[in-house]
């Protein structure tokens, strides 16, 4: 038997293309092979734009179902759902994981191959066309189930992500129609164990593309080794909040209550399930020129007020903090308009706050949490992530936040090993 | 057609390396960049403590004297007697209360009764009420006063009574072990530093008639938003 498997001995090319069913497997196979390569541009744009951001900067990322159009720069389902934690596989093990549209361009390109070398030799076989259907299921299944991801839990809808749904879905029908019209007397034959040897090739596509990814990807000491030290970890000031956590490590989250990176931040946080392994507390930071004399203009305008409301009641802070998060726009909104609106309506939603809310023993306190802040010189931004009294990299926060917490928590010295 | 092992291995190896090299292409690209990335939060602001327009240089080495002579920039309790402001500022009473003209925006006057040392309500609200608009400030300034009636010893006296009082109402009501850090207490009876009736335009405890006698029986409070 030979060593590569799809010289045909036994089945000599076709003169030419065969006329009826057969001739119409063929054609499908083509079409197969149109749509995985399509597939495999739309999951290189992805991939492209998850390795960009391996440089830890902010990049425009492409969104559109036409691929190649331009990139953006601005929000984007695509820029939701990359900074997901559903994006990438490994993500404590690598800086950021390994994106998912890595695996799918492995696939889409093995699928590509497999379709055009199929489609060159002529009509399928009955075994061929199985395993084209079986191949192009794979895509297929992984779409439906990214799809209902990207639907129940990211509520995001990325167009790159549509595009690779779109074109598994056009190989694996094109796939299935072919192997419905495939002659069923045209079996392959078992002894030439085929099928194995296309599935090692398929496996080789996505080994290949997996290890070169985790070797060559970009590394940083500076992950480990953290931006800064606190200087002042107590709690002077009685300002901390207690944000959840069953670990032992003592961190501290810099936030603000109306913050988007902050609602994001804390749902990466949660969805990597690394809170339980600390001991987290929280100090509000809220950017808004109300009470924070840092920001010129507020940022976040109604953050200082429902700060105070969670300062007020810490007990029910973390559903202050639910309840800010997921209002975030509206509570902005209001504050711009009425900041004194937006103390009445935390007053009714949470009415322990009422005779608090606005006081000067609470403003006391709210400043005395900016106050932590300058004590320990920390930048003017949110989110910050103290692990031990070590400053996690502002841009280890987002896509590499497993990997950079996982290793802080292995090595709480700074002396982890591997990739970054 | 594909009839060759060459042409198999052909069509292979180009379906895997294109990919490939495109993926290699773009982690070098990254880490490229990333290398020559700079500390990202180097350009971000650091939180500090606020420092106003008017905090000039020679404003800032006047209350830098009178604060240290003072206490405050040792961190305990502290009160300075009248002489000690004068020695330290060296200046006159009005280039002394000039100093303080800046901060009219963020500064109240609590008034007292006459020969008194006690806070009204009104009083003790508007200590409140300047102590929560701290902001940036580092350094709560509490500058008390008696009216030339009676003698100076008394009211020298008085004025010490006074900006205890302010003192005493804080740490009571807000029960905060920095506040000794924090507040600094300047009594200058009647010898020193007399307020006119122009500084009863400024926000004042009591909206009642206000005369040159009633503004001096008073203690002006302010944070002072300088680094000092």
């Amino acid at each position: 038997m030979s060593d590569y498997p799809i010289i045909d001995d036994d089945r000599a090319p076709p003169p030419a293309p065969a006329a009826g069913p057969a001739g119409l497997t063929q054609k499908l196979a083509w079409v197969v092979a149109a749509a995985s390569l399509l597939g495999a541009v739309f999951s290189a744009l992805s991939t492209s734009d998850f390795i960009n951001h391996l440089d830890r900067q902010v990049h425009s990322i492409h969104c559109s179902f036409i691929p190649g159009a331009h990139a953006e720069l601005g929000e984007s389902g695509c820029r939701t759902v990359m900074m997901s934690p559903y994006s990438s596989l490994f993500r404590e093990s690598l800086w950021g994981g390994m994106p998912i549209s890595l695996l799918a361009l492995a696939v889409f390109s093995y699928l590509t191959f497999r379709a055009v070398s199929f489609a060159l030799r002529g009509p399928l076989t009955k075994g061929e066309s199985t395993f084209l259907l079986a191949a192009a299921a794979l895509p297929l299944v992984m779409s439906v189930i990214y799809g209902f991801i990207a639907a129940t839990r990211i509520h995001a809808v990325c167009k790159l992500c549509v595009g690779v749904y779109v074109t598994s879905t056009i190989a694996f029908v094109a796939a299935l129609i072919a192997h419905l019209k495939t002659a069923p007397e045209e079996t392959w034959d078992p002894e030439r164990k085929q099928p194995g040897t296309w599935f090692g090739e398929g496996v080789v596509f996505v080994a290949v593309l997996a290890l070169l990814y985790a070797v060559a990807s970009p590394t940083s000491e500076k992950t480990l080794k953290g931006c800064g030290t606190l200087v002042r970890k107590d709690d002077v000031g009685g300002v901390f909040i207690p944000f959840g956590g069953k670990g032992n490590t003592q961190s501290i989250a810099v936030l603000d209550p109306l913050c988007p990176a902050c609602r994001a931040f804390d749902q990466r946080l949660e969805a990597s399930g690394l809170i339980n392994r600390l001991k987290l507390d929280m100090v509000l930071f809220p950017l808004d020129s109300t009470c924070n004399w840092m920001v010129k203009e507020s940022l976040h305008p109604g953050a200082c007020a429902v700060s105070e409301a969670m300062l007020c009641d810490k007990d029910a802070a973390p559903q202050v903090l639910e309840y800010a998060f997921a209002n975030q726009e509206a509570l902005r909104d209001e504050a711009s308009r009425d900041e004194a609106a937006l103390r009445r309506r935390l007053e009714q939603k949470f009415p322990k706050v009422k005779g608090c809310l606005g006081s000067a023993a609470i403003k006391n306190k709210l400043n005395k949490s900016l106050r932590w802040a300058v004590a320990n010189a920390l930048p003017v931004l949110t989110p910050q992530l103290f692990v031990g009294d070590k400053r996690v990299c502002d841009e280890d926060t987002d896509l590499g936040l497993e990997f950079t917490l996982a290793s802080m928590l292995r090595e709480p010295s700074g002396k982890g090993r591997g990739k970054r | 057609m594909l009839n060759t092992p060459a042409k198999y291995f052909g069509l292979l190896v180009v379906c895997l390396l294109i990919p490939a090299g495109l993926v290699f292409m773009w982690l070098k690209g990254a880490g490229t960049r990333l290398a020559e990335t700079q500390d990202a939060a180097s350009e971000v602001a650091i939180a500090s403590a606020s420092e106003d327009a008017y905090c000039t240089p020679q404003l800032k080495q006047i209350l830098r004297r009178v604060a240290g002579a003072c206490g405050l920039l040792e961190g305990g309790a502290r009160g300075c007697k009248p002489a000690d402001a004068k020695n330290v500022a060296a200046l006159s009473g009005d280039d002394f209360n000039a100093l303080f003209k800046p901060l009219s925006h963020r500064a109240m006057l609590i008034q007292f009764d006459a020969d008194q040392g006690i806070l009204d309500q009104e009083g003790m609200t508007a200590v409140e009420k300047a102590w929560s608009d701290q902001r940036g400030a580092s350094f709560f300034f509490v500058v008390s006063r008696a009216s030339p009636d009676g003698n100076p010893e008394h009211n020298q006296t008085l004025s010490q009574d006074r900006a205890q009082a302010v003192l005493t109402h804080l740490e009571t009501k807000f029960q905060d072990p920095e506040i000794k850090k924090e507040v600094g207490l300047l009594w200058l009876g009647e010898e020193f530093a007399q307020l006119s009736e122009d500084f009863c335009k400024w926000t004042r405890s009591r909206g009642t008639e206000c005369t040159e006698k009633d503004i001096n029986r008073s203690a002006l409070v302010a944070w002072i938003d300088c680094a000092i």
